[in-house]
């Protein structure tokens, strides 16, 4: 009898391990198949492009749509909106929102450092950042690189108000105003940037390393971000999870095959093999396992963000700094 | 209800706006909406306050008026004499009606990349995208008005030995006049609608560059201070735009 009870207790807890095994499973499924995407063809929004076109995203039962949007402030604002799930953004943007006091949205992750893909690009005849004085330097304003732009001035003792004309114009309006001299030197970031950077005349100035914070903290003046809509991370944590999963795979997949993610990549950016191949080097990945460490524990990224907010206040950009570790959802990151 | 006399029109004109800020001050504060996506009309008053004390608040309104006013202004030059003109040409009207049909759809925005092309980021760019979106209708609003003199009078004059100058200055110009200027009134508030298109590339004051650059930072009390600046200034302009009617029509009192 004692035998019988136990050859069925142990096919009892077999199934029941059985079933638990399938629970667990079944718990993982995405809620939510479908995940729309905000991206540009920034560098930051790389991983998102490579997941999709090379099915990672895919691989975890997710189908993420890449909706493009020129600028970080509106693909926040579609964010919080609710036409977005996911993004990558411009931290400017981010921290503007947080300021603005909007809970709508929660940051997990930062999946890239770079320093020399934006910079400000000057005109033959401008050799030194003295020399911007009196000239008319371009800026997309309420971008990382106005906020280069404005650091970088400081630097030098230069006011933006009364030294130069400090003007707001996009980044793909810049090499025609370049060209034809209605400018002398713009801020920008890549692809942009290394096309301003082919123009004939046109040279490096100062890139992102000589900001400020990048000296003290290796922080640029706007660090990707990775964020996600409050309530779709509430509602679909599975989905949520594996949208990361699939991520930080692109992300290794840029850091240990860049010449195959190159080749996708190019789609988006319309730059030449050789071209994107530079900007990749360029690039600083952070794979998922070095997440938790930059954004909880102890949250080096997180701080460095908190000094960029104190930094927007001080340059009367925002009225006042947000506390960052607020917005961070630790239950995303990986 | 009857409304006899202006001062009771007034203060009932009063009553609505105060009941409708109370209302949305309400709705704010009791939390129904997020600042982000409505701001109270005490979180915009504030932001007025900070931005008078600053200075920026003027210097945006006046950067503004500037490029409305010069833009209005060079349309307006341009379109009453082209516009006298073609009312009262069948011939030149035939000819051009197709151009200015062509014209008229086109919103002040889409001449953006042209300007630029032509003009460059300059004040001048800036100018000409008021007048290409003020320039069309007003035009068309001049026309009209010279058409709608009654050709009897025309006429009557030129039986009386008046000249073709002499018709113009004595029939067609005082006729057409009050219509042309209530059509250019209307026109003003257009024109100002083209400032949000004038002051989106290479701005770094104005209204709408505030707005714009509000908009960028999620001060949403920013946005609808422009927006409000807009009205308040269009309506003061209205108000000095009917003194100088007064004067220039006192037969139309």
């Amino acid at each position: 009898m004692n035998r019988l009870l136990k050859k069925m207790l142990c096919v009892l807890a077999a199934a029941l391990l059985l079933l638990g095994g399938v629970g667990v499973h079944a718990d993982e499924t995405p809620e939510k198949v479908t995940v729309i995407y905000g991206g540009s063809s920034w560098l930051g929004h790389y991983p998102a492009w490579v997941g999709i076109e090379k099915g990672l995203f895919q691989k975890h039962g997710l189908g993420v749509l890449f909706q493009n949007f020129y600028a970080s402030s509106g693909r926040m604002g579609s964010l919080v909106a609710g036409d977005l799930d996911v993004a990558s953004t411009g931290s400017i943007s981010a921290i503007a929102l947080m300021a603005a006091g909007s809970k709508g949205f929660m940051a997990f992750g930062t999946q890239d450092s770079y320093a020399t893909v934006e910079g400000i690009i000057a005109r033959e005849g401008i050799k030194t950042l003295a020399d911007l004085k009196g000239k008319r330097i371009a800026a997309p304003f309420a971008s990382s690189a106005h906020v280069l732009v404005l650091d970088i001035l400081e630097q030098q003792g230069l006011d933006p108000e009364k030294d130069l004309t400090l003007l707001n114009l996009k980044v793909n309006e810049m090499p025609a105003a370049m060209g034809s001299g209605e400018i002398d030197a713009c801020a920008a970031w890549t692809p942009h940037f290394n096309k301003l950077l082919n123009m004939p005349g046109n040279h490096l100035l100062v890139n992102d390393t000589e900001f400020s914070l990048y000296k003290k903290y290796k922080l640029g003046p706007g660090p990707d971000l990775l964020v996600v809509r409050t309530e779709f991370a509430q509602k679909y944590p599975n989905t949520s999870k594996a949208f990361v999963k699939g991520y930080f795979e692109a992300v290794d997949m840029l850091i240990n095959e860049p010449e195959e993610c190159a080749k996708v990549l190019m789609k988006l950016t319309n730059l030449s093999m050789e071209d994107q191949m530079t900007v990749l080097n360029d690039i600083e990945w952070v794979p998922g396992d070095q997440q938790r460490a930059l954004m909880v524990d102890p949250g080096d990224f997180v701080t460095g963000m908190q000094q960029l907010a104190e930094f927007l206040v001080k340059h009367k950009q925002i009225d006042t700094a947000p506390p960052v570790k607020e917005w961070i959802m630790e239950s995303m990151v990986p | 209800m009857e409304i006899n006399t202006p001062t009771k029109s007034l203060a009932i004109s009063i009553a609505s706006l105060v009941i409708f800020i109370t209302v949305w001050e309400l709705i704010c504060r009791l939390g129904f909406i997020e600042p982000l996506f409505l701001p109270a009309p005490s979180q915009i008053l504030s932001r007025a306050v900070k931005m008078i004390e600053n200075g920026q608040l003027i210097s945006h309104t006046l950067a503004s008026t500037r490029r409305v006013m010069v833009g209005f202004m060079v349309s307006s030059m341009v379109a009453i004499p082209v516009g006298i003109f073609l009312g009262s040409s069948r011939f030149f009207m035939a000819v051009f009606d197709p151009i200015i049909s062509l014209l008229r759809p086109l919103p002040s925005m889409s001449w953006i990349p042209l300007s630029l092309l032509w003009l460059g980021i300059t004040e001048t760019q800036k100018y000409s995208i008021v007048f290409m979106g003020s320039f069309a209708p007003s035009l068309l609003y001049i026309i009209e008005a010279t058409k709608s003199i009654d050709p009897l009078l025309i006429r009557a004059a030129r039986n009386l030995g008046a000249s073709k100058l002499d018709v113009m200055k004595e029939v067609i110009l005082p006729g057409s006049l009050p219509q042309i200027i209530a059509g250019l009134k209307v026109m003003l508030g257009i024109a100002w609608t083209c400032i949000i298109s004038a002051e989106l590339v290479a701005a770094r004051e104005g209204l709408g560059f505030m707005i714009m650059n509000g908009k960028e930072y999620f001060q949403t009390d920013t946005v609808l201070l422009g927006m409000v600046m807009i009205s308040i200034t269009v309506m003061v302009i209205d108000v000095v735009f009917r003194k100088f009617e007064r004067r220039l029509l006192p037969w139309t009192r």
